[in-house]
């Protein structure tokens, strides 16, 4: 490490970007590259929910021991001493809701802009004051401090969506019927990608981060290299930093973020490492994953390269499907780029790792003590029904014996061909209808025997109806979960 | 000049050969951005990039054949300072109108937009701006 130093110091280090070390290691090999090459820059640019800042904003007179703070009514977090708050990528606005969030505020903040302080406190003897009311720029405070929990996935999975409607994600907006794909990460680029053994990565590595220099200071949280999703927790000053490499960002319907700029120099230490920074978008793979399943393990329909990815077409069953990139190509080859440029103007040089990064580390899932209702643990089983055929008067007849508002219509193989309500069969009675079939709902929002009861409440919320039918693959009426079952997991939650 | 006329079709109009009558006519070749034909009519947009008095009389033949006719004047832009060519974008849009360029940049090409609006709400930085005049 030393002896790279010097020869940056000399002018005389060979810098080469990610990208350009792939046809390096490919033309010449990797004993050959090792010898060539010096440093390896690397880039991403991608929403990195998991950022936030610390800021000290100083004493006032009198003084407060702040107990809740707010900077442009988004909310941070000051459970630490009386002046110190960390201002969280996800918080939202109280007054504006998705539109601006902590990762907007930290934005401006860098931008020089004015925010608005408010907080509030108890007040102590020594600390007495209640409210206070002012605004700052980031000149005005003490420290301001970029500091992320997880960044720089070593890569990240693919997402579609199965369901038959649009769903709104942190991978973004995804359509109907496997209709786009969208993914994340810089692929051949990515930082972690090219040192995957964090040979040359650790504890107080130097690298680029949001246009300025910060440091790794930790793995970050639910680091997983054994999956090669390895990730790491950043630190920098946020008062040097710029606004071209650090953005707040709205995904839709979804949440506030901030857009990291993030680029890790690698030494070529041995030909392993030389071999490893020669990783080109063809060996990157990950999974192609349903996001319209609503669990923690969600289908995998197959693995996708990051060549398939970058090419903005994925095929899928057979179709060509349009993906997005959450994160910018662009802006992480420029982030190698300026990391390479800072390097051969001496302006940044590369640090000796205290401490590695673990290499064997589990991301585990979290511990529930209560076990989660699935609809066939409280949907109603015996469920009266109704054929297409059948006339509007019985099926009044049905909805009068019984208490509710649904009535499932099977065909005669039990397969659910639609659904009628109490007031289906009003505007039928309304309007002289005569059969079933000619007012009943084919259109059904339904549920499967399988779905935790959280996933199908929330499809009731979503389409502002009373009930779903739950049906098995084969289309056949298995139970009918309405808002009745589930009000009765309110008196105790689980099993 | 381009310009973007939405074309509505009644019933008895919608098997009539109207738009290859105009073309015929006028000469002049409109792209067809969408179009959605039923037996209960339907509608047919179209983007027609001709000198403004063209425009005005293929506007004026397609009224005289019954067919409803409606300017299309809203602009879709965006912004080059705040986007920051993530593509979040690219894959919603059904026409092509936002595509990546060679060197990765994010581009529209608003001749081909529809005006469907998906891309908006979806650019994380809010750099597509709609706007209807």
């Amino acid at each position: 490490m030393a002896e790279i130093n010097d020869r940056i110091r000399r002018g005389d280090a060979v810098v080469v970007t990610a990208e350009e070390m792939i046809e390096i290691v490919r033309e010449r090999g990797e004993v050959e590259a090792a010898k060539e090459v010096d440093i390896v820059t690397t880039g991403t640019f991608g929403a990195m929910c998991s950022s936030g800042a610390w800021l000290n904003f100083g004493h006032a007179d009198p003084p407060i021991k702040m107990q809740r703070v707010w900077l442009n009514d988004v909310e941070a977090y000051t459970g630490v001493a009386a002046v110190d708050a960390y201002i969280g990528a996800t918080q939202l606005s109280e007054t504006r809701g998705f539109e601006y969030g902590g990762g907007h505020v930290i934005e401006d903040l860098i931008r020089g802009k004015k925010i608005e302080v408010r907080a509030i406190a108890y007040g102590t003897d020594c600390y007495p004051r209640k409210e206070l009311e002012t605004t700052i720029t980031k000149d005005d405070i003490n420290q301001a401090v970029l500091c992320n929990p997880r960044n720089a996935y070593q890569r990240y999975v693919a997402a579609t969506n199965s369901r038959d409607e649009t769903i709104y994600t942190y991978m973004g907006t995804l359509l109907p019927n496997y209709g786009n794909v969208t993914y994340s990460g810089s692929g051949a680029l990515s930082p972690l990608h090219n040192d995957p053994n964090y040979e040359t990565i650790g504890v107080g590595t130097r690298i680029f981060l949001g246009g300025t220099q910060g440091y790794i200071f930790w793995e970050g949280t639910q680091h997983a290299p054994t999956k090669a999703m390895g990730t790491i927790m950043t630190i920098g000053n946020l008062k040097e930093m710029d606004a071209r490499y650090i953005r707040g960002a709205t995904i839709e319907k979804y949440g506030s973020t901030l857009y990291v700029g993030l680029g890790i120099p690698i030494p070529i230490i041995n030909e392993r490492v030389a071999k490893t920074t020669g990783v080109s978008d063809e060996e990157i793979k990950t999974d192609l994953t349903d996001y319209g399943t609503p669990r923690r393990d969600r289908p995998i329909l197959r693995e996708v390269t990051y060549v398939e990815l970058k090419s903005g077409k994925v095929e899928i069953n057979g179709n060509e499907v349009l993906v997005s990139s959450m994160s910018s190509l662009k802006r992480a080859r420029e982030i190698a780029g300026v990391l390479k440029k800072w390097i051969e103007e001496k302006r940044f040089f590369l640090s000796q790792p205290v401490e590695g990064l673990p290499t064997d580390q589990v991301f585990k899932p979290i511990k529930q003590v209560a076990g989660v209702p699935f609809v066939s643990d409280i949907m109603t089983r015996e469920v009266v029904t109704a054929k297409p055929s059948d006339s509007i008067a019985s099926a009044a007849k049905i909805f009068a014996k019984h208490n509710f508002d649904h009535l499932p219509v099977v065909d005669a193989k039990g397969k659910l061909v639609g659904i009628a309500t109490s007031w289906d069969i009003a505007v039928a009675v309304g309007t002289g209808k005569k059969k079933l079939s000619e007012v009943l709902s084919s259109k059904v929002i339904t549920a499967k025997e399988d779905e935790p009861v959280d996933a199908v409440a929330r499809r009731l919320e979503t389409h502002k109806i009373s009930g779903v039918p739950v049906i098995n693959a084969r289309g056949e009426l298995r139970g009918i979960l309405t808002n009745q079952d589930l009000s009765k997991l309110l008196g105790g939650r689980g099993r | 000049m381009t310009r973007k006329v939405l074309l509505r079709y009644s019933t008895q109009k919608a098997t009539e050969p109207i738009l290859a009558s105009v073309i015929k006519k006028t000469e002049i070749l409109p792209n067809i951005l969408y179009a959605e034909l039923s037996t209960k009519g339907g509608e047919i947009l179209l983007s027609i990039d001709a000198p403004d008095k063209e425009v005005d009389k293929t506007i004026a033949l397609f009224k005289q054949k019954g067919v409803e006719v409606q300017e299309i004047k809203r602009a879709i832009e965006l912004d080059r300072d705040s986007c920051f060519d993530c593509g979040a974008c690219l894959s919603l849009c059904p026409t092509g109108a936002l595509y990546m360029t060679d060197d990765k940049s994010v581009e529209l090409e608003e001749n081909k937009c529809i005006y469907c609006e998906l891309c908006v709400p979806s650019c994380p930085v809010r750099a597509l701006k709609l706007s209807k005049f």
